[in-house]
C-alpha cells in the first residue's frame, strides 16, 4: 500500500515536471481549452442569476382589481367579503381612490398636474395575493375575479412571466447542450494530447513493458498529466468567467435600474468551483485512459 | 525453474515457430540455446519471458503457469527476469545511468539505494566511467554491456539473453560470456542463445539445439 502510494507520488511529480516543461504551443492549447470551458460557464452563470432573480419576482405574484369609478361603499364591501371568503385567495388589501391619489402625488412629483384635475380620476382597487402561484391557476383566478360585480378590470401579466420562464428553460437547455458538447470535446482533446505524448515516448513505453512495467505504471504519469492540465484549464476558465461577469455587471445593473429593479450576475459558488474542477478532471482522465488503453492493447502478448 | 511441456507456438499466418517442445532448465543452471536463424530460439525466449503466449502446451517459470497469468501478473513475473535483447533496446533520450535505472524505477526502488545498485551494475560490466554519456556514443560492444547491466541491476533470478554475441568479434564475445558465467556463479539461472557452437563448447555447459521448432540432438 505504502509502495503504491510512493509509485503514485512519483508518477504525479513526473507529470508535473512534464507540464512545467511544456513549450509555448501547449500553453496556448491549454488557454484555448480554458476559453472553451468558460463559454458554457458564463452562460450557466447568466441563466442561474436570471432564474434566481425571476424567482424573486414571481415569489409573490399579485392580481390587481380595479373597481368601476362610480362604485360606492356597499359595492366595495361586497367584493371585500367575497375575497375574504374565497378559497384561493391568500390575502388581500384595499387601496382607496383617495390614498391612491395621495400616493401618486407624493411619488412622482405630479402635484401640479393633479391639482389641475377637477376630481379624482383614480378608481378604488384591491391587491390580491393568491394561494396558488402556478401561472395557469393565476390566470383562472384572475378571470373569475374580473367577473365580480362592479369590478371594472383586473391586471395580471401572466404572459410576461411565462415568456421569461420559457426563455430561462431554453437558456438552461442550451447550457446543458453546450456543456455536453464541450465535455465530449474535452475528452477528445485530452486523448489527443496524451496520444501525441505517447507517440513521443513510444520506445520508452515499449522497453518498460518488456522489462516488467505494469499497465498501471505506464498509464499513471499520463493520467496525472491529463488531470493536472484539465484542472489548470478549469481554473483559468473560472478566472475568465469571473472577469466576464465582473465586466458585465455594471451594464446589467444599469439595465435593471431602468425597470426600477436591482439585479446582478452572480459568481461561481465554492461548491460549484469544486464540481467544475472535479468534472473537468474526470473528463480529462477519461480521455487519457482512452489514449493509453489503445496503445497498451497493441502491446499485449499475443 | 523453466519447464516446457508440449509447447507449440503458431504465429498469425500459420507458421509454427515451435512444435511440441518439451524441456527443463533447473534452478541455477546455465544453458545455451543453439540453432540457425529462424530455428525458434527467439520465440522460445519470448515465451519464457511472457512476451508471447504459447498456442498450446504449458510454460512453467518459477512454478507459475504463464498461460494462466493475467497481464499485470505477467508484468510482475517479468520483474524477476533479466532480459538481454538482440537489438539492445537502449533508450537514446537519456544517459547510460538512466537507462540502467529504468528497471529499478519500475519496481519502485528508493532513489538512493537505486543509484548504488546502478553504479554496481555499471561497474560490473565496465561502464562506470561512462555513466553520464549518451548511449549513442558507445560502441556496439559497449551498448551490449549496457543492455546487460540493465538486465541484472534488479538482481533477477533468471537471465535470458537473445544472441548477445551476434555482432561482436571473438574476444568481445568471450568477455560477454564470461559476464554471464559470473552471474551464474552467484546463483542466477542463465539461458543464452547463440549460433557460434565453438564459443559454447568452450564453456562445457548443456546445449539445447533447435531446428525448425524441434529439439535436435
Amino acid at each position: 500500500m505504502k509502495h503504491l502510494l510512493y509509485l503514485h507520488g512519483r508518477a504525479a511529480r513526473q507529470a508535473l515536471r512534464t507540464l512545467l516543461r511544456q513549450p509555448l504551443g501547449s500553453l496556448l492549447s491549454l488557454f484555448m481549452l480554458a476559453v472553451a470551458i468558460s463559454l458554457p460557464l458564463g452562460l450557466y452563470l447568466t441563466v442561474a442569476s436570471l432564474a434566481s432573480w425571476s424567482n424573486g419576482l414571481a415569489a409573490s405574484p399579485q392580481i390587481t382589481l380595479f373597481m368601476e369609478l362610480n362604485a360606492d361603499r356597499a359595492d366595495v364591501e361586497t367584493v371585500n367579503q367575497t375575497l375574504k371568503q374565497h378559497a384561493l385567495v391568500h390575502s388581500h388589501r384595499f387601496v382607496s381612490k383617495e390614498s391612491a391619489l395621495k400616493d401618486l402625488m407624493a411619488r412622482n412629483g405630479l402635484a401640479e398636474v393633479t391639482d389641475g384635475l377637477a376630481g379624482n380620476p383614480l378608481p378604488d382597487a384591491f391587491i390580491v395575493s393568491p394561494k396558488d402561484t402556478e401561472p395557469e391557476a393565476l390566470e383562472r383566478l384572475q378571470k373569475e375575479l374580473s367577473g365580480l360585480p362592479m369590478v371594472e378590470t383586473s391586471q395580471f401579466d401572466a404572459g410576461w412571466a411565462r415568456k421569461l420562464h420559457s426563455l430561462l428553460t431554453l437558456g438552461h437547455q442550451l447550457t446543458i447542450l453546450l456543456g455536453a458538447a464541450l465535455g465530449i470535446a474535452l475528452v477528445l482533446a485530452s486523448s489527443n494530447t496524451i496520444r501525441l505524448q505517447i507517440l513521443a515516448r513510444r520506445n520508452e513505453i515499449e522497453v518498460s513493458k518488456l522489462i516488467g512495467a505494469t499497465d498501471g505504471f505506464i498509464r499513471r504519469p499520463f493520467m496525472y498529466f491529463a488531470v493536472f492540465q484539465g484542472m489548470l484549464a478549469a481554473l483559468v476558465a473560472w478566472g475568465l468567467s469571473a472577469w466576464l461577469i465582473a465586466t458585465a455587471n455594471p451594464a446589467v445593473a444599469e439595465l435593471a435600474a431602468l425597470y426600477n429593479n436591482h439585479a446582478t450576475l452572480r459568481q461561481l459558488a465554492p461548491e460549484e468551483v469544486a464540481a467544475l474542477l472535479l468534472g473537468v478532471a474526470t473528463l480529462a482522465a477519461l480521455g487519457a485512459r482512452l489514449a493509453t488503453g489503445h496503445v497498451l492493447r497493441e502491446m499485449e502478448p499475443s | 525453474m523453466i519447464q516446457f511441456d508440449n509447447v507449440t507456438k503458431r504465429y498469425p499466418g500459420g507458421i509454427d515457430a515451435l512444435k511440441n517442445l518439451s524441456f527443463k532448465v533447473e534452478k541455477g543452471e546455465m544453458v545455451f540455446l543453439a540453432g540457425h536463424s529462424g530455428a525458434g530460439k527467439s520465440t522460445l525466449l519470448r515465451l519464457v519471458a511472457g512476451i508471447d503466449r504459447a498456442t498450446s502446451g504449458t510454460v512453467l517459470v518459477n512454478n507459475q503457469n504463464l498461460g494462466k497469468l493475467g497481464g499485470t501478473q505477467l508484468s510482475f513475473m517479468r520483474q524477476h527476469i533479466g532480459l538481454v535483447f538482440q537489438d539492445h533496446k537502449i533508450l537514446f533520450d537519456r544517459s547510460v545511468f538512466d537507462n540502467v535505472m529504468l528497471p529499478l524505477d519500475i519496481i519502485g526502488f528508493e532513489p538512493r539505494e537505486a543509484a548504488k545498485r546502478v553504479r554496481a551494475a555499471l561497474d560490473k560490466v565496465g561502464l562506470l566511467d561512462r555513466e553520464k554519456s549518451n548511449p549513442i556514443r558507445l560502441s556496439g560492444g559497449e551498448q551490449q554491456r549496457l543492455c546487460i547491466a540493465r538486465a541484472v541491476v534488479h538482481r533477477p533470478s533468471i537471465l535470458l539473453a537473445d544472441e548477445p554475441t551476434g555482432n561482436l568479434d571473438r574476444d568481445y564475445a568471450h568477455d560477454i560470456m564470461e559476464l554471464f558465467r559470473s552471474f551464474n556463479q552467484v546463483g542466477v539461472t542463465v539461458l543464452v542463445s547463440a549460433h557460434d557452437e565453438m564459443l559454447m563448447h568452450t564453456y562445457g555447459r548443456r546445449i539445447i539445439r533447435l531446428a525448425q521448432g524441434h529439439l535436435t540432438p
